[in-house]
């Protein structure tokens, strides 16, 4: 059975994911040591920053409270910690929790892109050291489909949920393109810094800081590369940048109308877009009525990352709907792999071919007195039952032992019982 | 037209009538995977319209068979060139939901005019016509272009200065994008045009000797090509950008739309076939 033990960002706080997180330092040896808990044929260990988990193929659900101890002993965990944040799933539940962590929906930031890159990382971990088999390879590599499915088949991850990526984006709308255009800083904070660092990674090249402290400037310019201004040349500065990001902690406008208007003519017209996250606001209000200026304010982005957040939420309905489904081909696949309904197949496909086969030669069985056409057919049932005697004996043995499973798959492939 | 040049001609309808559902589609749904698709079928159309072209050179002798029914083909297939072509250097796939109506109404308005009305003189019949009318025609297309990305420049900026959250700022191209279209189609259509007028002047002088000046095809021509030098103007060297040059494109397309249209069918021309 597939067993899924662990603890991530909504069961456990971060002091007590911090505490496992150093105990299980060497991933590279993790999943040798879970092997070697009773009745564990099969595992995976996942790390991120938000969750821990272990995935498991078990002969029985006894193993999954060893694993539970497993982790809690690895991190060092107190009874009670343990009881509280980690979480057991068998099965269904199991697989359906691993398909969502993996397609990002039981993420911090539901959609973000690089859970998907870790839970690889991890898989990749186990095959390295020959922990996975018949069993998890599949579940991983349905895992892997769901996320790609989710991702291209739902708007999940399509549009930005924070305020510096909606920032991004909008100046995506109004530029086309980034590169080459020139940010003005005014003022320092860290989200004018977190949306500088988005803009320079989609190709925007020069940065200019201007600040009423003439250090705090220099600082921030230094980490860009970029120039150093006091606010007394912000007039000048204004008629070259393209986007211009003002965080300050002043009372009243900096940047006013008159100011902006001004420069218009010197830009010859530029596109201009004004991103204004202080509170109180920075830039005069009356400035978006301008030609060719586009003004957006913290409450303006925050409706557009509210929005999104909104639409990630529905599109996850549908994301739901499609790990519903993997999950329930998943299992079918898994029910398949258990002895019995494949001796029988097994059975029923070699039944199948003696009747053919007989059929086929009707017109000299028919010549046959009834006696001698009855020996022929014992003889040919007779035949292909020892032939199967062997395979569905193992079958039947090794299911006794719960790890039919590598031998089942075989014999599935074999005799081509899935086409 | 022979059969052969039918079926194609009506498969180009057919194409740009496809790629016009598909962009108003998209418009509607707002999705660019629809705009992508047309854009192909668009493609497709074009490639039709050029095979018609070539076919109707092989079978007619000099200008001899060219009427209404082949300029008015000749400009849809203009327009249509022209922006695929610019689909590869911006990516405004959205932009055909304005230009692929425009193609099907030329594509249509050539359907309806007779094969051998309205056909070229032969007394006229020389290279410099071709040259004249072919970069006129394609100059033309340009402004038809310019104006178009205007349209769509103007209600970007509005969406975007209302900062109206929901998808269609994302799913319409960026101003930057526009803007750009817009200054590429007003100087290559005024270049182009300029030369066709000269080439047209030059022709009429030698073939008319004086008494062309004033056919009214000829003035509105002029005027055309006067407005959008004057835009072009400001573009360049007053350094109009955006917002004013997409409204003032739209307003003169519309001006010229309509009196176009009226010369077109009220007034006697010698540019009838066109």
């Amino acid at each position: 059975m597939i067993v899924l033990v662990g603890l991530n960002h909504k069961t456990a706080p971060v002091a007590v994911r911090e505490k496992l997180f150093a105990g299980c330092l060497d991933p590279a040896g993790l999943p040798g040591d879970i092997l070697s808990i009773a009745g564990v044929r099969e595992a995976l260990y996942l790390s991120t920053c938000n969750r821990i988990e272990v995935v498991a193929a078990t002969d029985d659900a006894k193993s999954a409270a060893a694993l539970g101890a497993f982790l809690a002993d690895q991190g060092g965990l107190t009874d009670e910690e343990a009881g509280a944040c980690l979480y057991v799933y068998f099965d269904d539940d199991a697989i359906r929790h691993l398909f969502r962590v993996t397609s990002s929906l039981d993420s911090l930031v539901m959609g973000e892109a690089q859970i998907l890159g870790q839970v690889k990382d991890a898989y990749r971990q186990a095959l390295k050291t020959n922990a996975t088999g018949v069993a998890l390879n599949r579940l991983m590599h349905r895992a892997f489909r769901t996320a790609k499915r989710v991702r291209t088949e739902t708007g999940i991850a399509a549009n930005p949920v924070s305020v510096s990526f909606a920032a991004v984006e909008l100046a995506k709308k109004i530029f086309a393109t980034l590169a080459g255009k020139k940010i003005l800083i005014v003022g320092a904070g860290e989200m004018a810094e977190l949306t500088c660092q988005h803009l320079l990674g989609n190709g925007a090249e020069e940065i200019a800081v201007a600040n009423r402290s003439a250090v705090a400037a220099q600082t921030l310019a230094e980490k860009f590369h970029g120039k150093a201004l006091g606010l007394d040349a912000l007039d000048g500065e204004l008629c070259d940048a393209d986007i211009v990001i003002s965080s300050t902690g002043a009372p009243s406008y900096i940047v006013t109308e008159p100011m902006v208007s001004r420069c218009l003519r010197k830009r010859k017209n530029r596109l201009l877009f004004l991103i204004d996250i202080a509170v109180p606001r920075d830039i005069d209000p009356a400035v978006d009525s301008l030609e060719n200026v586009f003004l957006y304010n913290i409450d303006d982005l925050q409706g557009i990352v509210d929005e999104n957040v909104k639409n990630r939420r529905r599109e996850a309905f549908k994301a739901e709907a499609i790990v519903n489904e993997e999950v329930s081909n998943y299992v079918g696949w898994l029910k398949e792999l258990e002895a019995v309904p494949t001796i029988v197949s097994l059975r029923t496909k070699a039944e199948g071919i003696i009747r053919q086969e007989l059929t086929k030669a009707e017109s000299w069985l028919g010549g046959m007195e009834n006696g001698d056409r009855e020996k022929v057919e014992a003889l040919v049932t007779g035949i292909v039952n020892k032939i199967l005697h062997a395979p569905v004996a193992v079958m039947k043995e090794e299911s006794a032992e719960f790890a039919s499973q590598d031998i089942v798959a075989a014999a599935r492939q074999l005799f081509r019982l899935d086409d | 037209m022979t059969d052969l040049e039918t079926i194609l001609f009506v498969a180009a309808c057919l194409c740009s009538a496809l790629a016009t559902l598909g962009y108003l589609l998209s418009l509607l749904m707002k999705r660019v995977q629809q705009a992508r698709v047309s854009t192909w079928v668009l493609a497709a159309g074009f490639a039709l319209l050029s095979a018609v072209l070539v076919l109707s050179v092989f079978h007619t002798e000099g200008l001899g068979g060219f009427g209404s029914r082949r300029f008015l083909t000749i400009y849809a297939w203009a327009l249509a060139g022209i922006y695929l072509g610019l689909q590869f250097k911006t990516k405004t796939r959205v932009l055909g939901a304005f230009v692929a109506p425009v193609i099907l109404l030329f594509l249509i308005a050539a359907a309806g005019s007779g094969a051998d009305r309205n056909l070229v003189p032969p007394a006229w019949q020389g290279w410099l016509t071709v040259v004249h009318l072919v970069l006129a025609i394609a100059g033309e297309a340009l402004f038809v272009l310019a104006s178009a990305a205007g349209a769509m420049f103007l209600i970007q900026n509005r969406l975007i200065k209302s900062k109206k959250t929901g998808s269609m700022i994302r799913f319409l191209p960026s101003l930057g994008d526009l803007d750009r279209i817009n200054g590429i189609g007003l100087l290559w259509g005024f270049v182009l045009l300029t030369f066709g007028m000269v080439g047209g002047a030059i022709w009429a002088a030698f073939v008319w000797e004086g008494s062309w000046a004033l056919d009214p095809k000829m003035i509105w021509s002029l005027a055309v090509w006067a407005a959008y030098g004057i835009l072009l103007h400001q573009r360049l060297a007053i350094g109009w950008r955006g917002h004013r040059m997409a409204a003032w494109s739209c307003a003169a397309f519309a001006v010229f739309a309509v009196s176009g249209l009226v010369i077109r069918f009220c007034l006697p021309t010698v540019h009838s076939f066109i």
